[in-house]
C-alpha cells in the first residue's frame, strides 16, 4: 500500500487534486459549524459587490443573502449529492455487472440488453424526465443521477469479472465447492476494486456537474442551497452581479477538477499493478 | 456480415419497443396531464373544459387502450398527433431535427477532430510542456459546466466584442439566400457548437492520449520500431489506427449524450432543435410529442451504435461479431 | 379649478412620459419592422381556442374584439362602431363597422358575431361564465347585434375585449370539428396584422393587413415575435439590438433596472389595467394550521410585502390592500389593514395554538423572480416560527396539486378583468368550490354572507349600490383572510424609445400594434 501512495504522490496532478479536495471536504464538514447562519437569511442589501462591506468577501445575492454562507453550506450539499448518487449507482451497477460477468450466457445477454437500454435513452434527457416525474427534491435528484449513471459501472465490472473468472484461484475456489455468492464477494470483487475506485472518483465529479445542470433548468431542490442551485439562481442576473454565478461556478470547477486529477492519479497508481497481473 | 447486421437490427427494434413502453408509463406517471396544463394556461377552467381536453388528448380511454394505439402507430411509423401544437408529431420533429443534427454533428466533428489531434499531440510529446498544457486545458474544460461556458461565450463574443450572434439559427427576416444564408447560419452555429464541442473534446483528448500511450508500449510497435520504420509511419499506420478503437466506442456511446447536452445548449442559445422540443414537451405534458422525441433520439443512438460496430469491424477485423 | 386641471395635466404627462410625447408631438410614420420577444412560445394562435398569455399577446393583433378598453377601462370602438345600453341595463345593441373584412377577403358581418357567441361558449370556460346572463342574441340587420340579458349585469360591457371574445370567422369554422381543424394553424382574423409564418422554436411572423377597417392603420409592415427560452439570452438580444420590444414578463425583474438605464430605452408599467394581476397565497382553509383564522392573520402580519415590492419586484407594483386590485372597479383604499409586524404575528400564532406543525409551501414555478419571491416569503414565515417545507413542482404538478387541494400555502396570481363580478368573486364564493381547477375557490373558504353579497353586487344597479356592497364584502374578507394578498403586480414593457404608441389601451401589447409605429 505504501508503494501505492508513493506512486500517487509522485503524480503532481494528484497532489494538487488531493489538496483541493481536502480543503473542500474540510469546508463541507466543518464549515456549517463555524458559520451556523442559514444561507437563506437575508442579511444585507441585495447585489452587494464582493469586498465592499467587511464580512462579505463574496458579496450578496439578489435578495441580500451572503454568497460566502451559500458557498460554505453548498459544499456539503453538492458533495453529498455527488457521493450518495455515486454510491447508489455503484449499488446498482456492481451487482448487475458481477452477475452478468460471472453467470455468462443467457443471463449475461439479458442483463447487457437491460444495460444497453439505459444507455440508448439520452441520459441527461432521462434524468430531466425522472426529476420532473418525481418532482424536484434531493431524493429525486440523487435517484435520477444514479439511474442514468450506473451502466458504465455495470459494463466495467462485467468486463473485469469476465477476465477474472477464468483465473486459476477462482477456478480453484469453484472446485473446492464454495458458493457462487462467496466466490464473487470474496475472490472476484476485491480484485475489481481498483478500476471501480477510479471510475467512482470520476462519477462523483460528473454527478456534481449533472446536479448543477438540473438546477440550471430549474429542477433543483429549493430546500437545499447547493452550488448548482446558486449558479442557476444567479445566471439571470449575471450582467449586473457576476459574483453570484462566478464563485459557485469556480467552486464546482475546482471540485470537479480535483476529483478528475485524483482519478487520473489513482489510475496511474493502480494500473501498473493490474498490468503486472496480466490484464 | 449481413446476418450480423440483421441480428443487430432485430435487437435494436426490441430495445426500441422496450423504450416506448417504459417511457409511455413513465411520462404518464408525472403529476398533472396536458389537460391540467392547458386549463392552467387558459386562466380559467370548468368541468366541461377539462372533459373536452381529456377527450381531445384521448386521456379518457383506458391506459392499455392508449398504449395499444400508440404502439400500433409506431409500427406503421406514425408517431401520433400533438394536440397541444395542433400538428402531427412527426412533422414537429422533422421540422426541428435538422437544426439539432447540424448542431450536434458540428460539435461532434469539432470534439472528435480536435480531440484526436490534441490527444495525439500530447501523446507524442508525453511528459513535455505541450502535453502538460493540453492535458490541463482539457481537464479544465471537462470540469466546467456546459451552460456556464455557454453564458460566458455569449457575454464575451456577442455582448462585449459583438462578433457573433447570441441566439437563434439564422438572422430572422433578413431573407438571405445561397452563400449568404450559409454563412449566416454558420455564424449562428459557432458559439453553440463550440460550447457543446469543447466539453466532449476534452474527453476525446484524454482518451486518445491514454490509448496511444498504451498502444505504443505494445509489442508490435516495438517490432515496427526495431524494423527501422520511421516515426511518422509508425504513428500513423500502427499506433493511431489501433488507439482509435476505444475512441470509436466512446463516440458511439456518446451520441446519446450529445442529444442530452443539446437540451442545455439549445436552451441557452435559443437553437430551434429537438432538445428544446423535448424539454418543452415535458413541461407541457405533451405526451405524444415527448414520446416521439424519445423514440427518434433513441433510434438515432441505436443506429449510431450499429455504425460504430461496423467501423470497429473494419478497423479491426479480429473482433468477433456475435456480441 | 384651472390650477387643478393644470396639475392633472402635468401629472399625466409625467406618468405617460415617452408614450404621451410620441402621441402628442409627432405624427405616426408608416413602415418598418418590429422585433418582439414572445415568452414562452404559444401552443397555438387560434385565440378563441387557445387562451394562454402568449397567444393573447400575438393573436390580439390578428383578431379583433367588438370593443377595446382604455387604461381606465372605458369601452372604445373596435369592430363595433357604437353601442347603446337600454331597458335598465338589460339590452345591449352594437352597431358594427361596415368596412371590416376577414384576412381572406370575406366581409365581416353580424352573422359572424352570432356564430362567435355560440362557438366561444364551447371552447372558452371564461367566456362561458361571462355569457351566462345572456338570454338571447339577435341580428336585426347584417350590421347590428342585440344582446338581451336575463337581468341587469353591470360588468357585461367589459367582456368584449379581443382576448375574452375574439371574433371567429363563420365561413371557416361553421360545421367542422374545431378540435382538430387544420385551419387552427393558419388563423384568419379581421385584425390589423395577418398571420404569415411560424417557424416553431424560432419565430412567428405577422404582416400588415392592408385592408384594415381603420383607415391609415396599422403602420408597421411586419412584426417578428422571437422565441428565446433563456431569460438572460432574452435581455442580451435586447441589448444587442436584435429585438426592440420586451413585453411584460419577458425578462426577469432583477434585470429591469439595468435595462431601463440603457440609452434610448423606454419603460412603462401601463397596459395591464384590464387584467389587474393580483398576487396572493392560497391558504388551505380546510385543514391544518391554515384552517385557523388567527393563523391566517398571523401570516398577513409576518409578510414583509414592502421588501418583496422593493427588492424582488424592484419597486414595481403596489402592496395589495385586499381582494380587489386598485385598477379594478369598486376598489377602496381606506380598507387597508395589514402592516409588516412580526411581533404581532408571533402573538397571533401563540393565540392560535400553533405548535410548529409542518406547513407545506408551494412557490409558483414561473421563473427566477417567482422562485426568489418564494424564498423571501419562506424566510418571513420562518422568522415568526412557522415550520415551512418547500414543495417544488413544475407547472403541471403545481396546477394538479392546487386543483386537488393538496397543499397548505400556495403562490398564485390571477387576473381581475376590470370588474369584481368577473375576476374577484370567483375566488371566494362557496358555489365555486370544485376540485380540478387552480382558478376557482381553491382555498375552500365558505361564508354565506360573502356569497350573498357577491351575488347581489354583481347585478345591483346603479354603481353606487354596487360600491356599497363590495365595500361590505371586502371588509369581511380582509378580516377573515381566506387568502394572503401580496402585491398588485406590474409587468413593465421595455422598448427602444423609437417604438411609439405601443401601449395605449388597458390590455397594452395584446392589441397595441394597431397603433404602434417606429420613428426612423
Amino acid at each position: 500500500m505504501s508503494s501505492f501512495w508513493k506512486t500517487l504522490l509522485r503524480h503532481p496532478g494528484a497532489v494538487i487534486g488531493l489538496v483541493i479536495m481536502a480543503a473542500v471536504l474540510f469546508i463541507a464538514i466543518c464549515g456549517p459549524l463555524l458559520f451556523p447562519t442559514s444561507p437563506w437569511r437575508m442579511v444585507q442589501r441585495p447585489f452587494l459587490a464582493p469586498m465592499v462591506v467587511p464580512g462579505f468577501p463574496f458579496g450578496t445575492d439578489a435578495l441580500g443573502r451572503d454568497v460566502a454562507a451559500g458557498l460554505i453550506h453548498g459544499a456539503r450539499v453538492s458533495l453529498l449529492v455527488g457521493l450518495v448518487s455515486t454510491l447508489a449507482a455503484l449499488a446498482i451497477g456492481v451487482p448487475l455487472g458481477a452477475i452478468a460477468g460471472y453467470a455468462g450466457g443467457k443471463v449475461d445477454d439479458a442483463l447487457m440488453r437491460f444495460t444497453e437500454f439505459f444507455q440508448t435513452v439520452p441520459s441527461f434527457a432521462l434524468a430531466i424526465v425522472l426529476v420532473a416525474i418525481m418532482q424536484p427534491s434531493i431524493v429525486s435528484i440523487v435517484a435520477a443521477i444514479a439511474i442514468v449513471s450506473w451502466p458504465p459501472v455495470a459494463r466495467l465490472v462485467r468486463g473485469e469479472v469476465l477476465s477474472l473468472r477464468s483465473r486459476e484461484y477462482v477456478q480453484a475456489a469453484i472446485v473446492t465447492g464454495h458458493s457462487n455468492g462467496w466466490i464473487i464477494w470474496r475472490e472476484i470483487l476485491p480484485n475489481t476494486l481498483s478500476p471501480i475506485i477510479v471510475l467512482a472518483s470520476l462519477m462523483i465529479a460528473t454527478a456534481i456537474l449533472l446536479e448543477s445542470s438540473l438546477s440550471f433548468l430549474g429542477l433543483g431542490d429549493p430546500n437545499l442551497m447547493s452550488w448548482g442551485y446558486m449558479v442557476g439562481a444567479g445566471r439571470t442576473v449575471i450582467r449586473q452581479a457576476w459574483w453570484i454565478t462566478v464563485f459557485p461556478g469556480i467552486a464546482i470547477l475546482l471540485t470537479v477538477l480535483a476529483l478528475n486529477l485524483i482519478g487520473e492519479g489513482l489510475n496511474d497508481a493502480l494500473n501498473p499493478r493490474l498490468a503486472k497481473e496480466g490484464r | 456480415m449481413l446476418s450480423f447486421v440483421a441480428q443487430r437490427l432485430i435487437k435494436a427494434v426490441i430495445v426500441l419497443l422496450a423504450i416506448v413502453v417504459l417511457n409511455f408509463f413513465l411520462i404518464r406517471a408525472a403529476p398533472g396531464d396536458p389537460a391540467t396544463v392547458m386549463a392552467g394556461e387558459a386562466g380559467a377552467t370548468d368541468e366541461l373544459f377539462v372533459a373536452q381536453l381529456r377527450e381531445k388528448f384521448g386521456l379518457d380511454r383506458p391506459m392499455h387502450e392508449q398504449l395499444f394505439f400508440y404502439v400500433k402507430g409506431i409500427v406503421t411509423f406514425d408517431l401520433g398527433f400533438s394536440f397541444r401544437q395542433q400538428m402531427p408529431v412527426s412533422k414537429l420533429i422533422l421540422d426541428r431535427l435538422p437544426a439539432t443534427l447540424l448542431l450536434t454533428g458540428t460539435a461532434f466533428m469539432i470534439s472528435l477532430g480536435m480531440g484526436v489531434l490534441l490527444g495525439g499531440m500530447a501523446a507524442r510529446r508525453a511528459g513535455r510542456w505541450t502535453d502538460t498544457l493540453i492535458t490541463t486545458f482539457s481537464m479544465v474544460f471537462y470540469a466546467t459546466p456546459l451552460f456556464w461556458v455557454s453564458l460566458m461565450g455569449i457575454l464575451l463574443f456577442s455582448v462585449t466584442l459583438d462578433w457573433l450572434p447570441s441566439f437563434g439559427y439564422e438572422t430572422v427576416g433578413a431573407g438571405y439566400t445561397g452563400l449568404r444564408h450559409v454563412s449566416d447560419v454558420a455564424a449562428h452555429l459557432v458559439l453553440p457548437a463550440s460550447a457543446l464541442g469543447l466539453f466532449f473534446m476534452a474527453t476525446y483528448t484524454r482518451m486518445t492520449r491514454a490509448s496511444m500511450l498504451e498502444v505504443s508500449r505494445l509489442d508490435f510497435v516495438k517490432t515496427a520500431r526495431a524494423k527501422g520504420l520511421g516515426d511518422r509511419v509508425i504513428q500513423r499506420r500502427h499506433i493511431l489506427r489501433n488507439a482509435l478503437l476505444p475512441v470509436v466506442t466512446l463516440a458511439g456511446l456518446q451520441a446519446g449524450t450529445l442529444v442530452g447536452g443539446a437540451v442545455l445548449t439549445e436552451t441557452v442559445f435559443a437553437w430551434p432543435g429537438i432538445g428544446r422540443l423535448m424539454y418543452d414537451a415535458l413541461i407541457q405534458r405533451d405526451y405524444n410529442l415527448l414520446l416521439g422525441v424519445f423514440v427518434v433520439s433513441s433510434a438515432m443512438v441505436l443506429a449510431f451504435n450499429l455504425i460504430t460496430d461496423l467501423i470497429y469491424r473494419l478497423v479491426d477485423p479480429r473482433i468477433e461479431m456475435n456480441t | 379649478m384651472l390650477k387643478k386641471s393644470l396639475l392633472g395635466l402635468l401629472i399625466a404627462t409625467g406618468i405617460a412620459t415617452c408614450i404621451a410625447e410620441g402621441a402628442m408631438a409627432q405624427t405616426p410614420k408608416a413602415g418598418g419592422v418590429a422585433n418582439v420577444i414572445i415568452q414562452p412560445e404559444p401552443p397555438g394562435l387560434m385565440l378563441a381556442i387557445t387562451q394562454n398569455g402568449p397567444t393573447q399577446m400575438v393573436s390580439g393583433n390578428i383578431y379583433d374584439g367588438l370593443l377595446r378598453y382604455s387604461p381606465k377601462l372605458e369601452p372604445l370602438p373596435g369592430l363595433a362602431e357604437s353601442w347603446t345600453i337600454t331597458d335598465e341595463g338589460k339590452t345591449y345593441t352594437f352597431k358594427l363597422t361596415k368596412d371590416a373584412s376577414w384576412h381572406d377577403g370575406k366581409p365581416f358581418t353580424a352573422a359572424d358575431v352570432l356564430f362567435t357567441v355560440e362557438f366561444i361558449k364551447q371552447t372558452n370556460p371564461r367566456a362561458r361564465a361571462n355569457l351566462a346572463q345572456v338570454e338571447s342574441v339577435t341580428a336585426p340587420d347584417p350590421y347590428t347585434v342585440v344582446f338581451k340579458l336575463k337581468q341587469a349585469f353591470g360588468p357585461f360591457i367589459g367582456i368584449f375585449e379581443v382576448g375574452s371574445m375574439p371574433m371567429v370567422p363563420k365561413h371557416i369554422y361553421d360545421g367542422i370539428d374545431w378540435k382538430t381543424a387544420p385551419a387552427n394553424n393558419t388563423p384568419i382574423g379581421t385584425g390589423p396584422y395577418m398571420f404569415k409564418e411560424w417557424q416553431k422554436g424560432s419565430f412567428i411572423k405577422l404582416v400588415k393587413n392592408p385592408k384594415y377597417h381603420v383607415k391609415g392603420k396599422p403602420y408597421l409592415d411586419e412584426i417578428y415575435w422571437h422565441v428565446i427560452p433563456d431569460a438572460a439570452a432574452r435581455s442580451v438580444a435586447f441589448e444587442t439590438g436584435k429585438v426592440d420590444i420586451l413585453p411584460g414578463g419577458s425578462v426577469e425583474n432583477f434585470d429591469v433596472p439595468r435595462l431601463s438605464k440603457l440609452k434610448d430605452v423606454c419603460v412603462t408599467g401601463k397596459g395591464w389595467e384590464y387584467f389587474g394581476p393580483l398576487a396572493w397565497m392560497w391558504l388551505n382553509n380546510r385543514q391544518g394550521p391554515t384552517a385557523n383564522k388567527l393563523f391566517r392573520q398571523a401570516v398577513m402580519y409576518a409578510l414583509d410585502r414592502d421588501f418583496a415590492k422593493n427588492v424582488v419586484w424592484n419597486g414595481l407594483g403596489e402592496v395589495a390592500v385586499g381582494p380587489i386590485s386598485s385598477s379594478t372597479r369598486f376598489f377602496d383604499k381606506s380598507l387597508a389593514k395589514y402592516k409588516y409586524d412580526p411581533a404581532k404575528a408571533k402573538a397571533l400564532l401563540k393565540e392560535a395554538g400553533y405548535k410548529g406543525e409542518k406547513v407545506r409551501f408551494m412557490p409558483l414555478p414561473y421563473g427566477e423572480t417567482w422562485t426568489r419571491w418564494g424564498e423571501a416569503v419562506r424566510q418571513n414565515l420562518q422568522d415568526v416560527g412557522i415550520n415551512l417545507e418547500v414543495v417544488a413542482t413544475d407547472v403541471p404538478g403545481y396546477n394538479q396539486k392546487l386543483g386537488e387541494w393538496d397543499y397548505d400555502i400556495g403562490f398564485s396570481y390571477l387576473y381581475q378583468y376590470g370588474d369584481p363580478a368577473l375576476g374577484v368573486g370567483r375566488s371566494y364564493v362557496s358555489t365555486n368550490i370544485a376540485k380540478g381547477s387552480p382558478f376557482n375557490n381553491v382555498e375552500g373558504y365558505s361564508n354565506p354572507e360573502v356569497d350573498r353579497l357577491f351575488a347581489e353586487a354583481a347585478v345591483a344597479f346603479p354603481d353606487s349600490k354596487r360600491q356599497e356592497l363590495y365595500n361590505q364584502v371586502t371588509k369581511i374578507l380582509i378580516d377573515e383572510v381566506p387568502v394572503a394578498w401580496l402585491l398588485e403586480l406590474e409587468f413593465p414593457t421595455i422598448t427602444k424609445c423609437k417604438v411609439k404608441d405601443l401601449v395605449t389601451t388597458g390590455i397594452g401589447v395584446n392589441d397595441g400594434f394597431r397603433d404602434a409605429w417606429i420613428d426612423k
